[in-house]
């Protein structure tokens, strides 16, 4: 069945076609229905609600504007909405209601949107199948197979999006491949801007130098239209670029010329030969429409990025969590003893074990003695592997790769691979996230009935491109 | 023989902008009432991120301007991992590997240079408040208003070699500050981590010392007791210890064996800063004249004693006052009552001019003094009437108008006293005729008993003079 667009929703519901509170019930009714697929971590029913209320009002007055309006929007739990409890999937901060809007939030209310609630993820984002849950939360199902992940750490997101048999954009958020890796193993597209272009004000950091938040709707132009919507300059979070980006408006572009980089490092060894072949079918297509088509080795990132990465995302996400001990919000233990065995009895007993594993792996990898070889190192290594990509795009439009090396695995699967097995299943997604390169992961075609990803990379702020040979590959498709 | 004493400074100084480092806070507020000037930011919250606060900045590179720093024009922040309760994030945003300045210098009057290492920014951490006491609290409060209040921290090399060459790089630090306007006197805090050791003996840091005195006070005590250590042929623990300002001594805090280490990373929530050549040749080139310079011209422009020329340049207010007063009335009666009057007031309550500025009204003081010059009242009332000011909020002029203290309501009884004294003691008149000095003292002081103090004994005294030719 297919699903109305982002676009048309709006447009319907600004010129009063659609009663917004009857829709938001009609939706809320289908999520909570399904519960037991675990998309949600908080379903906020209630400022829903009144959300749509206002809406129809406002449609009465004859004053109905905004991108999104009427649409429900879910958020992932790591980005703050004012009184809704805001978790980012850590029973270290039960009962955190933030006293502000993340300003993706308040862009998308302002344009219209209706937050639904709160999106399951991996504790912090530490993780990639989603499982890595924090105490007390559930791993979010894969519609297409509910004994398999939806991926992560935005697994909540794209299991929803892909659910909804309504329109309906998440907002969510990628660190190092946890809004492509979940479109991926979901079949939805997943876009991730340019470091900088949308800001993470108000999002509850996993890495500071690598959060991206961006976007996920069933198609190329619903992931776009919200990405548009929450994208901009914001004076409070300083890593935020002047840049106020246009890329959804566009219409019937050719593939004719545009020169697509086939990144053969992730076609080969530790690939599943039937995800490969899936992805080049789809780049046969393009190919066919008029695109270029070449080869590229980007060895240094094949070689280099996982672990690069993995050791800057760890040793700042051990000094983010550093905050999180019971005193000013979020979980407490009974006060005794001096402050530090305080500290420890709240972290102890609050913090899931993959957060402690990061914690302690972060924590010695900055500590004097090793700093040197391990954080200083990666960062050098960053520079790097960013250079090899800006001679990339000296040649190339786009770059492409398969977004994940497998299919969505089974749960039972996950358990038995070891941290440094499910580090590795990022090696296609963490070199772009490691630069901070846009990127968009769509759907390709299907191995054993689970979707499989192809994940496109475009050069800084060149959304646009990006939006362009994803839309025509999806027409393709 | 007396050991080689070292000494090293690191000293915090909160700087006087209006909002916090980080966020739009304010740095001052009306009431007293805690947790009442924080935001999200500065409590930490989780989500909310930190803004750098560009007036800090500046301040920062002109106080490593005046110190003669090497500016770097591409600096970032860091963040200092370590937990404690006053801390909102349990790291500190600081900055490590690139400071705004470095490897700048401070010259005494002994024209000895003092090397400074570093010049850095950082945030301020909450106030923890023990209600009874640090010892016997069972709790403690944290006020988070000053959370997130900007800091600079100049760190000296060891070059000090006396606790009172380390009380002239803290006056000379304060006069720097107060000429920069960079540092709020009446409200802000200086405070140190003193490092002090004898040389080829272990190193101790007195932690968290507030004020300049203090700071003295815990070198003078911790340099006897290393000494005395020493001379009975002692080692010297490396530790670190503070200083209980009742007792004037130093107490063990803790004893460390290594440098502590906080895991420093990248500010990743802040961007580098650049600064342009221009940009800091602007700044360089805006920096007020500072004190050396300004006493100079003071004696130069205004004919003032050095003395007074230096205390009053000692500080950016106690310049002002003293210009603002010699329009008035003439240079030498504004710097003295400037540089030794009023200071003498200051110091009789233990604190710098500039730090009971909000009690003085230089109109009213400048009344005061046109009267003075005038001669319509004596040297004591000028005294008095400035204490009556300062100490007891009072209007100098109503203070000298209540209390009928003007010279001219008894100016034409000072020569009948004169007469008077002059005729009923023909004796001294004879010897002071005869050139003896100690009569006129005698009948000077006849004559002031005689008017009750309303009189000027130099006044008495030439009309003595005069009459007695």
């Amino acid at each position: 069945m297919k699903v109305q667009s982002v676009l048309e929703f709006a447009e319907q519901a600004r010129a009063g076609n659609i009663g917004i509170e009857e829709n938001t019930h009609k939706i809320l009714d289908k999520v909570f229905a399904a519960n037991g697929m675990n998309f949600f971590n908080v379903i906020s029913k209630d400022l829903a609600l009144q959300q749509a209320k206002e809406l129809d009002s406002r449609v009465k007055q004859g004053k109905a504007s905004g991108k999104l309006f009427g649409l429900p929007v879910s958020v992932k739990d790591c980005i703050c909405v004012k009184g809704i409890e805001s978790r980012a999937g850590s029973r270290i901060l039960d009962g955190y209601l933030p006293v502000f809007d993340a300003t993706v939030v308040s862009k998308a209310k302002a344009e219209g949107a209706i937050i639904i609630g709160k999106t399951s993820q991996d504790e912090f984002g530490f993780g990639t199948f989603s499982t890595n849950t924090g105490i007390g939360f559930n791993a979010p199902k894969n519609p297409f197979d509910s004994e398999r992940s939806c991926g992560g750490s935005s697994g909540g997101s794209a299991g929803l999006t892909a659910f909804a048999d309504f329109a309906h954009v998440s907002i969510s958020e990628s660190t190092g491949g946890s809004i492509a890796c979940p479109a991926g193993f979901c079949g939805v597209a997943g876009f991730t801007p340019t470091y900088g272009l949308v800001s993470r004000y108000g999002l509850i950091d996993y890495a500071n130098s690598l959060d991206k938040i961006g976007s996920m709707g069933k198609t190329v132009a619903d992931s776009a239209l919200l990405l548009e919507s929450i994208a901009g300059h914001d004076e409070k979070d300083s890593t935020s670029l002047n840049e106020k980006p246009s890329f959804a408006d566009e219409k019937n572009f050719s593939t004719k010329g545009l020169k697509i980089g086939i990144i053969k490092d992730f076609f080969g060894e530790g690939i599943n030969p039937d995800v490969s072949k899936i992805a080049w079918n789809s780049i046969k297509k393009l190919e066919k429409a008029g695109a270029k088509i070449k080869e590229i080795s980007l060895s240094l990132n094949a070689k280099f990025s996982v672990p690069a990465y993995y050791l800057i995302a760890m040793a700042e996400s051990s000094t983010n969590l550093a905050k999180f001990c019971g005193m000013r919000y979020g979980a407490q233990e009974s006060l005794s003893g001096s402050f530090n065995e305080y500290f420890s009895k709240v972290r102890s007993n609050n913090f899931g074990e993959e957060a402690k594993r990061r914690i302690l792996l972060g924590t010695f990898a900055r500590m004097s003695g090793f700093r040197d070889a391990y954080y200083l190192k990666a960062m050098k290594a960053r520079t790097r592997l960013i250079n090899e990509f800006r001679l990339a795009f000296k040649e190339f439009d786009v770059l492409a790769n398969p977004t994940m090396p497998v299919i969505a695995p089974k749960f039972s699967e996950i358990e038995k691979l070891s941290p440094i097995e499910q580090y590795a299943m990022d090696l296609c997604t963490v070199p772009s996230n490691l630069a901070g390169l846009p990127h968009i992961s769509i759907n390709s075609g299907f191995s054993q009935k689970m979707p499989v990803g192809i994940m496109l990379v475009a050069d800084y702020l060149q959304e646009k491109k990006l939006f362009r040979a994803a839309s025509a590959l999806e027409e393709l498709q | 023989m007396t050991s080689q004493i070292m000494i090293g400074l690191e000293c915090h100084v909160q700087l006087k902008t209006n909002s916090k480092l980080f966020c739009p806070c304010p740095t001052r507020q009306e009431t007293e009432e805690p947790n009442s000037a924080c935001c999200e930011i500065c409590l930490g919250m989780p989500g909310s991120k930190p803004v750098l606060n560009k007036k800090a900045l500046d301040f920062a590179l002109k106080v490593a301007l005046a110190f003669n720093c090497k500016i770097n024009e591409k600096f970032f922040f860091s963040r200092k991992t370590y937990f404690y309760p006053d801390m909102s994030k349990n790291f500190q945003i600081t900055q490590y590997e690139i400071p705004v300045g470095s490897n700048g210098f401070v010259e005494l009057s002994s024209g000895k240079k003092i090397r400074i290492r570093r010049i850095h920014l950082e945030e301020d951490p909450a106030a923890l408040v023990h209600e009874a006491g640090l010892l016997s609290s069972s709790h403690c409060l944290v006020d988070y208003n000053r959370s997130g209040i900007p800091l600079i921290e100049i760190v000296t090399e060891p070059d000090l070699s006396s606790p009172q060459e380390a009380r002239e790089f803290l006056d000379e630090l304060t006069m720097v500050l107060s000429y920069l306007d960079v540092f709020d006197f009446e409200n802000g805090t200086l405070k140190a981590d003193c490092n002090l050791s004898i040389v080829g003996n272990e190193r101790v840091e007195i932690k968290n010392v507030t004020g300049k005195r203090n700071v003295e006070k815990a070198l003078e005590s911790e340099a006897k007791r290393q000494s005395e250590l020493v001379k009975q042929g002692n080692q010297i623990a490396r530790e670190t210890r503070g200083f209980d300002e009742k007792s004037l001594s130093t107490k063990t805090m803790r004893k460390k064996e290594t440098e502590e280490d906080y895991g420093y990373i990248f500010e990743p929530d802040l961007v580098a800063f650049e600064l342009s050549k221009p940009e800091i040749e602007k700044t360089r080139r805006g920096l007020p004249e500072l004190h050396s310079e300004k006493a100079k011209r003071l004696v130069k422009e205004f004919g003032i004693a050095e003395y007074d020329a230096k205390v009053i340049s000692g500080s950016r207010f106690a310049g002002n006052l003293f210009e603002e007063f010699a329009k008035a009335v003439s240079p030498k009666i504004a710097s003295v009552f400037v540089s030794r009057d009023l200071v003498a007031i200051a110091h009789h309550e233990g604190k710098e001019l500039e730090e009971i500025s909000g009690r003085i009204n230089a109109v009213q003081l400048k009344e005061l003094l046109v009267f003075f010059e005038k001669a319509r009242i004596n040297e004591k009332t000028l005294k008095e009437a400035a204490i009556a000011h300062v100490a007891g909020g009072k209007n100098p002029v109503d203070f000298v108008k209540e209390n009928n203290l003007f010279k001219d309501a008894a100016g034409s009884e000072i020569e009948k006293i004169v007469s008077k004294i002059l005729s009923s003691n023909s004796k001294a008149v004879a010897d002071l005729k005869a050139g003896n000095e100690k009569s006129l003292n005698f009948l000077v002081g006849l004559a002031m008993r005689e008017s009750k103090g309303k009189a000027e004994p130099r006044e008495i005294k030439k009309l003595i003079e005069e009459k007695t030719k």
